[in-house]
């Protein structure tokens, strides 16, 4: 399959995602609903800062939860990856010649920018409450790094989605202990060196710890280098994710040809 | 009572083939090894009590609001409203019966989160004053149980209330003073704390816990349990509004 028909079938799958976005919130429910929950949930973390009597740890858990919220939409990929299967078109689409993959990562595109939205408004608008501030450059780079954040954490999410295709009744509890998992061990909360030696190892394997790493850096040092060198990291992390997430669906459209599975499991 | 008793069991057995249900007693722990471990990085030992309570209280509301958002709806689709309705039993008993199973499953989570504190931390909480932790927590289920039959009422009311169904989770948490007491928020958030009965059980619940008199225990009670009266007649009130709407409308059930 060549790049174009490969895009066009992103593109088709991205429409679809969008279309489900639209039927789930109108401008109202997203801006007074959905977008006042997480920056509440980004208030609610940072006020822990004002329980510590610490500033510093108010504004590093700000940070850390704001960005936490580009990766906790883009989550949301296990979740609306199996609704495919429970509309019942799954079969559909492997008896189709076009790869699952490429259907699933268009599938579930919506999150991205809502998630970067949603995270960039608490971190910019909550922010200031918490003694965070950017400089108009600043501000600029930390939301490309937001956009890494969220695209990475979706083909992490991706692999999720192709292991919970297989146990529909898990999608949320998957994705939410996954979620969490990222939030206690990823630097959301306290530094990863905070962990035991093999915890800190496992967090180097999500993008997030590369993407949030980025972030403090520009909030403590500026525009450096390194910046780059952190998101090249989580872009590379996310790669690895994305093969393991491809494979996992191939495998499990093979299977479903095989044996039948696909239209009988739920 | 015998209805309210049936109602509890049989949301116990619903719940045993709906993994589902029990998400806010999975995500505990991790909510305990979270707060936890902000604390202990900032060298507060002495907030762990703070954070073992919270994860608690997070429970609660989130199984309570999560099985009044289905509840009715549920019945309906399945197509059993009308023969519940149907039956001289008590629908508000049969709501409120459901609601106080899953308030007092998640209770279990305080229980968790405790383990988690002793198993990854090493850290054991003690209770200082049983007494007032235990009855606050069974004044805390009952606020509630009241509020959830409340909130289940005005689902089905208000369509559009539902759609913000999710969204009730962190503004209460921050409005309730889960973790963070309201003490320490702007004070013009306190009076609508105050309407929050989370705001007074987790303050009293802090209080038992820690070491030191807990004033005025008997009156912040008596706020719990007036607050979750109030919730409670309102949701029977506004039920009995559902069944004469749903009677008159024709819409009873779906199936």
């Amino acid at each position: 399959m060549n790049v174009v028909a490969g895009g066009r079938i992103m593109r088709h799958s991205a429409a679809n995602a969008l279309a489900d976005f639209k039927a789930m919130y109108s401008i109202r429910t997203w801006s007074f609903g959905w977008l006042g929950r997480v920056v509440s949930q980004v208030i609610f973390f940072a006020l822990i800062g004002r329980l510590l009597d610490s500033p510093e740890a108010a504004a590093f858990l700000l940070i850390g939860n704001a960005v936490m919220i580009a990766a906790l939409e883009a989550m949301m990929v296990v979740a609306s990856t199996t609704w495919e299967r429970r509309a019942g078109t799954l079969p559909l689409l492997v008896a189709a010649p076009a790869p699952l993959a490429l259907v699933f990562i268009g599938r579930s595109l919506q999150w991205l920018p809502s998630g970067v939205a949603t995270a960039l408004i608490a971190l910019f608008g909550a922010g200031p409450l918490f003694g965070v501030t950017w400089s108009p450059a600043e501000a600029l780079v930390v939301a490309g790094i937001v956009m890494v954040v969220a695209l990475t954490t979706y083909c992490f999410g991706l692999f999720l989605a192709a292991l919970v295709l297989r146990a529909m009744e898990l999608r949320n509890i998957v994705s939410n202990v996954a979620y969490l998992t990222m939030m206690a061990i990823c630097g959301v909360m306290v530094p990863t060196t905070f962990w035991p030696g093999w915890v800190w190892a496992v967090a180097q394997a999500l993008p997030l710890t590369h993407g949030l790493r980025a972030v403090r850096r520009v909030d403590a040092d500026g525009i450096v280098s390194s910046v780059a060198l952190d998101c090249l990291l989580a872009l590379g992390v996310a790669a690895v994710w994305l093969g393991i997430a491809s494979v996992t669906l191939h495998r499990l459209a093979e299977q479903g040809r095989r044996d039948g599975s696909i239209e009988f499991a739920s | 009572m015998r209805t309210f008793a049936a109602a509890f069991g049989f949301q116990l057995t619903t719940m045993r083939r709906s993994i589902g249900d029990f998400q806010p007693l999975i995500t505990a722990p991790f909510f305990t090894v979270i707060f936890l471990a902000i604390t202990e990085h900032a060298g507060r030992t002495d907030l762990a009590p703070y954070a073992v309570l919270a994860p608690t209280l997070i429970a609660l509301w989130g199984m309570a609001l999560n099985v009044a958002g289905e509840l009715i709806d549920s019945e309906r689709w399945s197509g059993t409203l009308e023969a519940l309705i149907a039956t001289p039993s008590s629908f508000a008993s049969i709501i409120t019966g459901r609601i106080a199973a899953v308030t007092t499953i998640s209770l279990l989570a305080f229980v968790e989160s405790w383990l988690v504190a002793w198993a990854v931390f090493g850290i054991t909480v003690p209770i200082e004053h049983p007494l007032e932790f235990g009855t606050t927590l069974a004044a805390t289920a009952f606020a509630m149980a009241g509020t959830a039959s409340m909130m289940s009422a005005v689902f089905v009311l208000a369509r559009s209330a539902r759609i913000f169904q999710n969204s009730l989770s962190y503004p209460f948490y921050v409005l309730g003073g889960v973790l963070v007491p309201v003490a320490l928020l702007p004070g013009w958030l306190e009076p609508l704390s105050r309407v929050v009965f989370l705001s007074w059980s987790a303050d009293l619940m802090r209080d038992s816990l820690t070491v030191g008199s807990v004033p005025a225990a008997a009156l912040r009670l008596l706020a719990i349990l007036g607050l979750g009266m109030l919730g409670q007649l309102t949701g029977v009130l506004l039920l009995r509004r559902v069944l004469v709407r749903v009677r008159t409308l024709g819409t009873l059930t779906y199936a």
